[in-house]
C-alpha cells in the first residue's frame, strides 16, 4: 500500500515536472543575410518551432527550409533547388544546451544540422524570462563550406561565404 | 521496494532521452510539403509547362526560330531565316499568370492565361500531379485593304488553344508532363477541315546538372492527321536571372495553333529548325 502511494506520488510529481518547466514556440523568426559585393540576399522564416526545458537547460529548434521567404522569388527557387536542396534536406535542426546564463546573457552550445551536415556551434545571445514565456534572441554566422553548400565560381561574387543569422523567438510555457 | 527501483530506472532512462523528446514535442508537419520547380522555364520547348511566373514577377521572353538545317550553306543552314516572338508573362497571383506576345512571321498577336488548379504535394496531404490550365487566344493581323472587303470579319482572324497541363516531378531530376490540347480555328482553310483539332502533348525534362536540363516535347495529332506530329528537343541553361533554352524541332512556329496543327517539317527529311528562347525575370512587386 505504502509503495503504491509513493509510486503514484512520484508519477504525479514527474508529470508536473515535465510540463511545468518547458517552453514551446511555433512561430519563431529566423532571418539570414548574405552581404556580398554584387548582391545582398536576405530571407525570413516565421515558422520556426522551438522547445526550451528550463530544468535541464536543453534547447532545440526546428525549421523547414522551404519556409524561408525571399523578396525575390527567383532567389528563393535557387536557394531551394541549387543550394540548400530542400527536396532532399527539408529541415534544419539545432539540438543543444544553455551552458551559461547570467543577467539574461546566455551561451548556448549544440549541434546545428542542415543540408545533410551537422556541426557543433557555440552562440552567445540573450535569454529573458517573463512570467509565462522565455524570449531568446541571438546573432551568429555560419560558413557555407561547413555545410557542404557550394557556390559556383561564376556566382561567388554574389554570395558571401559567411551568412549572418538572426534568431528571435518567444516561447510560451506549456 | 523493487517497484520503486524499476520506476527510478524508468525515470532516469526517460531523462536520458529528454533531448530527443524535446524534438518530438515539436511534432511532425501538419502542413503538406509542396513539390515545386518542375521545369526551369514556363515552356518545355514550344509548348507551355506547368511553371508560372511567381506573383509580382514579370518575365520577358525573346524567342527565335531559324530556317531548316537542310537548307544549305547558301542559307547558312537556316540562320538566314529568322523569326522572332517577343513575349511578356506576369504573375498576378501565385496561381495565375497572364501572357502577351507577338510573332513576326505569322503576324500573330497572342494572349493567354495560366491558372494553377492543383499543386503536387506529399506529407500530410498527398497529390501526385501539378495541374495547370492554359487558355490562349491568337489574332492574326490583317492589312488595311483586307478589312475594307465586304466579307471581312474580325472573328475570322481568331484561333484558340486550350490545354490541361498535368505534370509529375518523379524525382529531383526527372519531370514528365502530359498535355491534352484543343485548338479551335474560327476559320479553317478548306471546307472539309474541322474547326476543332485535338492533340495530346507529352513533355519531360531531365536534369544533367543543377543548372542544365535536357527537354523533350512531342505533340501527337488525335483527330486530323493532315500535318506532322511535332517532336522537339531542348536544352535549358539557367544562369542566375536568365534561362536560355536552345532547341531543335520540326516546327518553326512559336504559337500553339501553328506549331501543333500546321507542322509540315519532317525530322527524317532533315527539316529541322534550330531555335532558342531567352527569358529574364524582373521582380516588379514584392
Amino acid at each position: 500500500m505504502m509503495v503504491q502511494r509513493i509510486i503514484s506520488f512520484l508519477f504525479l510529481l514527474f508529470c508536473i515536472n515535465v510540463n511545468a518547466q518547458q517552453y514551446l514556440a511555433k512561430n519563431g523568426v529566423i532571418t539570414f543575410f548574405s552581404d556580398a559585393p554584387m548582391e545582398d540576399i536576405a530571407a525570413e522564416n516565421k515558422k520556426v518551432s522551438a522547445v526550451y526545458d528550463a530544468s535541464t537547460n536543453e534547447l532545440v529548434f526546428q525549421l523547414n527550409i522551404t519556409d524561408f521567404i525571399f523578396n525575390d522569388p527567383l532567389m528563393q527557387e535557387h536557394f531551394n533547388e541549387n543550394y540548400l536542396e530542400s527536396d532532399v534536406y527539408p529541415k534544419s535542426t539545432f539540438v543543444g544546451k544553455v551552458v551559461t546564463i547570467e543577467d539574461g546573457k546566455a551561451t548556448v552550445e549544440g549541434s546545428l544540422a542542415m543540408h545533410g551536415k551537422t556541426n557543433k556551434i557555440k552562440v552567445n545571445g540573450s535569454l529573458l524570462y517573463n512570467k509565462k514565456s522565455v524570449v531568446i534572441s541571438a546573432e551568429f554566422t555560419v560558413k557555407l563550406e561547413d555545410y557542404n553548400i557550394d557556390i559556383p565560381k561564376i556566382v561567388m561574387y554574389k554570395i558571401a561565404e559567411e551568412i549572418e543569422i538572426k534568431v528571435n523567438i518567444k516561447l510560451n510555457k506549456i | 521496494m523493487k517497484r520503486i527501483i524499476i520506476f527510478t530506472f524508468l525515470v532516469s532512462s526517460f531523462l536520458a532521452n529528454a533531448q530527443d523528446n524535446l524534438l518530438n514535442l515539436l511534432g511532425g508537419d501538419d502542413e503538406p510539403m509542396y513539390i515545386s520547380y518542375h521545369f526551369k522555364g514556363t515552356k518545355v520547348v514550344n509548348g507551355q509547362s506547368v511553371e508560372l511566373p511567381a506573383n509580382g514577377v514579370l518575365q520577358f521572353t525573346i524567342q527565335h526560330r531559324f530556317g531548316t538545317l537542310n537548307s544549305g550553306f547558301y542559307n547558312l543552314y537556316g540562320l538566314d531565316n529568322s523569326q522572332v516572338r517577343l513575349g511578356f508573362d506576369y504573375g498576378i497571383k501565385d496561381f495565375v499568370s497572364l501572357g502577351f506576345g507577338r510573332s513576326s512571321t505569322t503576324k500573330t498577336i497572342d494572349a493567354n492565361a495560366k491558372i494553377r488548379i492543383k499543386r503536387q504535394c506529399k506529407g500530410s496531404v498527398e497529390f501526385p500531379y501539378g495541374i495547370v490550365v492554359n487558355s490562349a487566344v491568337f489574332v492574326k493581323q490583317w492589312k488595311y485593304a483586307a478589312a475594307q472587303e465586304d466579307n471581312f470579319l474580325f472573328s475570322n482572324q481568331l484561333s484558340f488553344a486550350n490545354q490541361l497541363l498535368i505534370a509529375r516531378k518523379i524525382n529531383r531530376d526527372l519531370t514528365l508532363q502530359i498535355t491534352p490540347t484543343m485548338v479551335h480555328y474560327n476559320l479553317v482553310d478548306t471546307k472539309d477541315q474541322a474547326n476543332d483539332k485535338y492533340s495530346l502533348g507529352f513533355g519531360g525534362r531531365k536534369k544533367l546538372t543543377k543548372r542544365v536540363t535536357i527537354n523533350i516535347e512531342y505533340f501527337y495529332q488525335l483527330t486530323e492527321k493532315t500535318n506532322n506530329n511535332v517532336l522537339s528537343l531542348g536544352f535549358d541553361i539557367e544562369t542566375g536571372g536568365h534561362v536560355f533554352q536552345l532547341h531543335l524541332s520540326n516546327s518553326s512556329a512559336m504559337t500553339a495553333p501553328a506549331f501543333i496543327t500546321k507542322t509540315t517539317g519532317d525530322w527524317l527529311n532533315g527539316d529541322i529548325y534550330f531555335g532558342f528562347n531567352i527569358s529574364r525575370v524582373f521582380t516588379i512587386k514584392n
